[in-house]
């Protein structure tokens, strides 16, 4: 997969997003210089790894939890 | 009685001091909004605080003939600023927020106020619960009462230092990855989250609807269960409220260890912490075992990318809830909270599912390791409180965010659900609490609590923070 870049993401905030964030917001998640977030490269690269994890048929979790065995 | 030992006694001992009319309703709460006003501006544990009418209800309360009452009668307790109080703003810690007035009660202030609790007023916190240190640029950043120059722990920041500085005796917060289980490690105090859905999340602002659970900051491990007895319960106004009967959470007093078995993780949970942490830890699991829990080395499911997985959950749900009023006020959004924000917009809606995905399997993993285990024992955190402003904590070269290693051992604990309760282990050489954390089944707080009471009764209690 190709490297995120900054032309991405400025494609995605003015056709897709429900908001639009800052010039230097979006930066921020290819470049961070704040500290305030990991790169959001990091995070895609995480990411990509759980992918190539096989969760079967594992659905998605919802908010409410089963109560296990209680011995 | 002194005053400062009216602060800092537990509740059933304050119950007992009404009981026997030995104090009013209004000298308890007179004692603690005399000592809010006089450390709140160094705590920086209260937004609010309703002096006037908590004094009103204690003076109603004075009047009433005696009788069969609630042991929460005129006890006072403080709540986090995400938490509805009707009449009071709910800020959430942000500006943004300064002038949301709620128009009735969460569904927990409702019941403490039917048990006849008094509300002291809101704490302050991480700015919608977005960060674990506390660190708040429009209230301040709520301190360690062991060490002003140090973190409270967040982002119940506020109603950890609230109980810590004798300011209450017990306090709401909410715990997304260790927001009640961290500050209460760093500050010397018990922090409960009991299983998700156990106490209603009506009337609480959310910030990760997947994980957030709701909990209590107290003293002592009866304090925290007497809470619980009273707030926990299905709500049927709450989608997500358990429908699970409420059992008894009063601690066992002679809980016997003999059979109880206790997991102790066999990688991540013991691994780049504090010595004098690791030690006190492992003086708390040598009692158990001289009491006749048996120990057993257990397999909790990788740990490597769980962080990414909280994360990639918390920030589209984070989004999702603040859109509509990032549309109006934006420019009164915290920065780093935007930047949250914004990475939230730009996950895709696969990576948010594999996220979700992957926490089933964290919780049905977890969940089989409590076949084999009454409880998973870790330390509360890997660190002492870190200094206010610190950024980093310094592994020997590695540098670990300073947010990160506060909720290292607990963030994995709200993707699965179960109940969790960090204590005190003890005192660290710098002077500063050290906590030890437990973990139960779903919806078994009885059981962890009682095992959290027996730790706590064999331990030496914490001394009280040295203040003037």
């Amino acid at each position: 997969m190709e490297r995120l870049r900054k032309e991405t993401l400025d494609g995605l905030v003015r056709q897709l997003a429900s908001f639009r964030w800052s010039e230097a917001e979006i930066k921020e998640l290819v470049a961070p210089e704040m500290g305030v977030i990991t790169s959001f490269q990091d995070l895609l690269d995480d990411l990509e790894r759980l992918r190539q994890m096989d969760l079967g048929d594992t659905p998605p979790a919802d908010r409410r939890v089963q109560a296990g065995d209680r011995g | 009685m002194t005053a400062s030992d009216i602060c800092f006694a537990p509740i059933s001992e304050l119950s007992r001091m009404i009981a026997r009319r030995e104090l009013s309703h209004s000298e308890i709460i007179s004692c603690f909004l005399t000592r809010i006003e006089r450390y709140n501006s160094v705590a920086r544990a209260f937004i609010e605080v309703s002096a006037e009418a908590a004094m009103k209800a204690a003076r109603r309360y004075d009047a009433l003939t005696a009788g069969a009452q609630s042991p929460l009668h005129g006890i006072p307790f403080s709540s986090k600023d995400l938490i509805d109080i009707a009449g009071v703003a709910t800020t959430g810690g942000s500006r943004a927020f300064a002038d949301n007035i709620a128009t009735s009660n969460s569904f927990l202030i409702e019941r403490m106020l039917q048990a006849g609790a008094i509300s002291l007023g809101k704490n302050n916190l991480h700015a919608f619960a977005y960060g674990a240190t506390g660190e708040n640029s429009t209230y301040g950043t709520a301190v360690n009462a062991y060490d002003h120059c140090r973190l409270a722990g967040g982002s119940s920041s506020g109603s950890a230092a609230a109980v810590a500085f004798g300011l209450a005796p017990a306090a709401f917060g909410t715990d997304t990855g260790g927001s009640i289980r961290a500050p209460a490690a760093l500050s010397g105090l018990v922090g409960l989250k009991p299983t998700m859905g156990r106490i209603s999340s009506r009337g609480v602002m959310p910030y990760c609807w997947t994980l957030d659970h709701i909990g209590i900051l107290a003293r002592t491990v009866a304090d925290a269960g007497l809470l619980l007895q009273t707030v926990a319960g299905y709500d049927p106004e709450d989608p997500n409220s358990a429908k699970e009967p409420v059992e008894n959470y009063t601690p066992a007093p002679f809980f016997d260890l003999k059979g109880l078995r206790v997991g102790l993780p066999s990688s991540f949970y013991f691994e780049k912490c504090d010595p004098e942490i690791l030690a006190a830890t492992k003086r708390v699991i040598e009692r158990l075992e001289e009491g006749g829990a048996s120990l057993r080395e257990v397999q909790l499911p990788a740990m490597e990318e769980a962080r990414t997985v909280s994360l990639t959950v918390q920030m589209p749900e984070a989004l999702s809830y603040h859109s509509r009023y990032l549309e109006e006020k934006a420019e009164l959004y915290e920065a780093d909270f935007r930047a949250g924000l914004a990475l939230g917009q730009c996950l895709l809606a696969e990576h948010y599912l594999r996220a979700k995905r992957f926490i089933t399997r964290y919780r049905q993993e977890t969940d089989a390791v409590f076949k084999d285990v009454d409880v998973i024992i870790t330390p509360g955190a890997p660190v002492v409180a870190p200094r206010v402003g610190q950024a980093f904590i310094d592994w020997g070269g590695d540098q670990e965010p300073v947010g990160n290693a506060i909720t290292r051992y607990t963030s994995f604990f709200n993707m699965t659900g179960h109940p969790a309760i960090a204590l005190p282990s003890g005192l660290h050489s710098s002077g500063l609490p050290m906590g030890v954390q437990l973990v139960g089944r779903y919806f078994g707080e009885g059981p962890l609590l009682s095992v959290a009471a027996r730790i706590e009764a064999q331990g030496t209690p914490l001394p009280s923070p040295p203040l003037p």
